[in-house]
């Protein structure tokens, strides 16, 4: 690291292929017993479902009125954290941000995954899962069709299509550095990369293609990124219930989702960055940059909380003000408060320029997000439905372990897929960091080199 | 006969790369296909070659998109004609809902796929010229010319700061 801050040219095209290429070689038995450890936790996790599929949602704490909590607060907390994925890979990378380039195929993964995890709650969710695909437009002998006029089905479009752009995104930025990693590589690796990488070989004719089809593609990842959170908040403001229909939920849980998203990729990096030994392409200059994101989303989220309230006021509606003062005094009204200390007060500190290069402060600070993300979204859901109009149907809501379990074998499996692709595919863009490499330079040699 | 060969330059630097192209272009002779671990813009205003027409089968993947989502929603609503809250069989604001979320996963797709077919990938044929460190760290130019004008593209080639040069069979 200080041989790269001294020397100017460095690092060269080769010691950035040496640096993520290192990071694919053989891992270690600690890094097996970890990732064995993320998918006994899925296993159990998988051991639960089988038995509330057997025996029906008895077995989760879910009674009236509370019958949307645990299991849609994760779906909303999993497709929130996919989004700051596509916002570094696609939205940054149309405004030609330069300090994307080393963090975007990490926050990609982290995308894929989170949606990946996303997508299988609402299938827990179901009592019946075995009737999914009722969700499908399908020819059937009863003519019966999905209700297009219903925000479930169009999440179930605006879901899917995420997933596969987000798929194919990642894939399309993974070949030419898999083509390079194919020319390096040995025994079964080579094989392996010389498949996903499709003979590539940056003909002038494959690059011209590629870089229209990357183009259009983050063209159109851009404003899917927008709908799809904003289709996701419709779950909610479409409904009729205090404390779910608002209009300005759209935009809420959009900025929402990029901050808890961002978060999720600073408690992703600081450690990997560490035990990967890749600080020289992870400089604290994009942790400043990535706090800067946080900082912004978190200010957006305050104003979202203080606007609500306003017009919770404003409004002069006497149940939608009730909905909110059990909100903020009621049985769960310190869930509300941990979130207000997490999502609006802890991140204030990232005003500090020494916090946002302090990468051990980041990392906490990302967790008290992380946590405050989290519960901002079970006071949405579980604690608008807990207090609904009629105070007789008041209700409360607990966790059964099993909806524990799975909420923390999601964590694991989402974990344990984002360990394997770290080492086995390209965790950092090497074409990337070559195309802005005099960036990097510059990132090493500044200021930030000392923080580091 | 003069039979032709094909010259292979290696670069380590993308300026100097892009700047042969254009001498080589000067001069007529003919640069058959270059090779970048990165994309360049230098080298491929350099090339100078239309933009791709990915960007017409984009467009056409997202009409297509916005059609197909229209047949569905207007159609199946048509099939299961299920008056819901007081609103109309065909209720258009929610129908764009879906005709975006299609427009962009057909336009996607088709991103992709355009891609493939263009680029000739997957390609089970290795190029001439090719070497693993075009994939890495050089910049490669294959110029093809008659075995009489070797010598003028190879010294061009050196001139423009060339590595190496290496001269194969066409």
């Amino acid at each position: 690291m200080a041989a790269a801050v001294q020397d100017s040219t460095t690092p060269t095209f080769r010691d950035v292929d040496r640096g993520v290429l290192r990071v694919m070689e053989m891992p270690g038995l600690l890094y097996w017993i970890w990732v064995a450890f993320c998918f006994s936790l899925v296993g159990i996790a998988a051991a639960l479902w089988t038995r509330q599929i057997y025996s029906g949602l008895g077995v989760t704490g879910l009674r009236q009125p509370v019958m949307w909590a645990t299991y849609i607060t994760d779906f909303v907390f999993w497709v929130g954290i996919a989004h700051s994925g596509t916002l570094i890979s696609a939205i940054l990378f149309l405004f030609r941000t330069r300090w994307r380039t080393a963090v975007y195929r990490a926050a990609e993964t982290m995308t894929l995954f989170a949606v990946a995890t996303a997508g299988l709650f609402p299938l827990v969710h179901l009592g019946r899962v075995w009737n999914a695909y009722w969700l499908l437009p399908y020819p059937n002998e009863r003519f019966l069709q999905p209700n297009f006029r219903s925000p479930l089905v169009w999440d179930a479009f605006a879901v899917s299509t995420y997933l596969t752009i987000s798929a194919l995104f990642l894939f399309m930025g993974l070949i030419p550095d898999v083509a390079n990693a194919r020319e390096q590589a040995t025994g079964w690796r080579k094989t392996f990369y010389s498949i996903l990488s499709m003979g590539w070989q940056g003909t002038d004719e494959q690059w011209r293609h590629y870089s229209m089809a990357y183009l259009l593609l983050a063209g159109l990842a851009t404003p899917l990124v927008l709908s799809v959170h904003s289709v996701v908040s419709w779950d909610f403001a479409m409904a009729q219930l205090p404390g779910w229909h608002s209009t300005i939920f759209a935009p809420y849980f959009v900025a929402g989702a990029i901050f808890s998203g961002v978060a999720m990729v600073i408690t992703l990096l600081v450690p990997m960055r560490k035990w990967l030994h890749i600080e020289d392409l992870l400089t604290p200059w994009h942790f400043d940059n990535l706090a800067k994101v946080v900082l912004l989303t978190s200010l957006i989220v305050s104003y979202s909380y203080a606007t609500e309230t306003f017009m919770t006021w404003y409004s002069g509606d006497k149940i939608e003000q009730m909905t909110f003062h059990m909100r903020y005094f009621g049985p769960w009204g310190w869930m509300f408060w941990v979130m207000v200390a997490c999502n609006c007060v802890i991140p204030l500190l990232l005003f500090s320029p020494r916090i946002r290069v302090n990468l051990t402060a980041l990392w906490i600070i990302s967790i008290f997000v992380n946590i405050g993300m989290w519960f901002e979204r079970f006071v949405i859901i579980a604690g608008s439905l807990a207090v609904n109009f009629n105070p007789s149907q008041w209700g409360s809501y607990t966790p059964s372990i099993t909806e524990i379990m799975i909420t923390v074998g999601s964590f694991a499996w989402f974990l344990g897929l984002f360990s394997l692709f770290a080492r086995f595919l390209p965790i950092v863009s090497m074409t990337e960091l070559k195309e802005g490499i005099a960036w990097l330079r510059k990132a090493l040699r500044k200021d930030y080199a000392k923080a580091a | 006969m003069n039979e032709s060969v094909e010259i292979v330059g290696s670069f380590a630097d993308e300026q100097a790369c892009a700047h042969c192209i254009e001498k080589l272009r000067e001069l007529r002779a003919l640069a058959v296909r270059v090779f970048s671990p990165i994309p360049s813009h230098h080298i491929e205003h350099a090339i100078g070659k239309p933009k791709s027409t990915v960007r017409a089968f984009v467009l056409s993947g997202g009409i297509l998109g916005i059609l197909t989502a229209l047949a569905l929603t207007i159609g199946t609503s048509w099939e299961w004609n299920l008056v819901v809250g007081g609103k109309p069989i065909v209720s258009w604001p929610p129908f764009i809902i879906i005709m975006f979320e299609l427009m962009i996963l057909f336009g996607g797709i088709s991103a992709v796929l355009s891609f493939l077919f263009n680029a000739r990938v997957p390609a089970f044929e290795i190029e001439k010229g090719y070497s693993s460190r075009f994939s890495e760290d050089r910049f490669g130019i294959v110029v093809r010319c008659a075995e009489g004008e070797s010598a003028r593209v190879e010294s061009i080639l050196k001139d423009a700061g060339a590595e190496e040069v290496v001269r194969e069979a066409a």
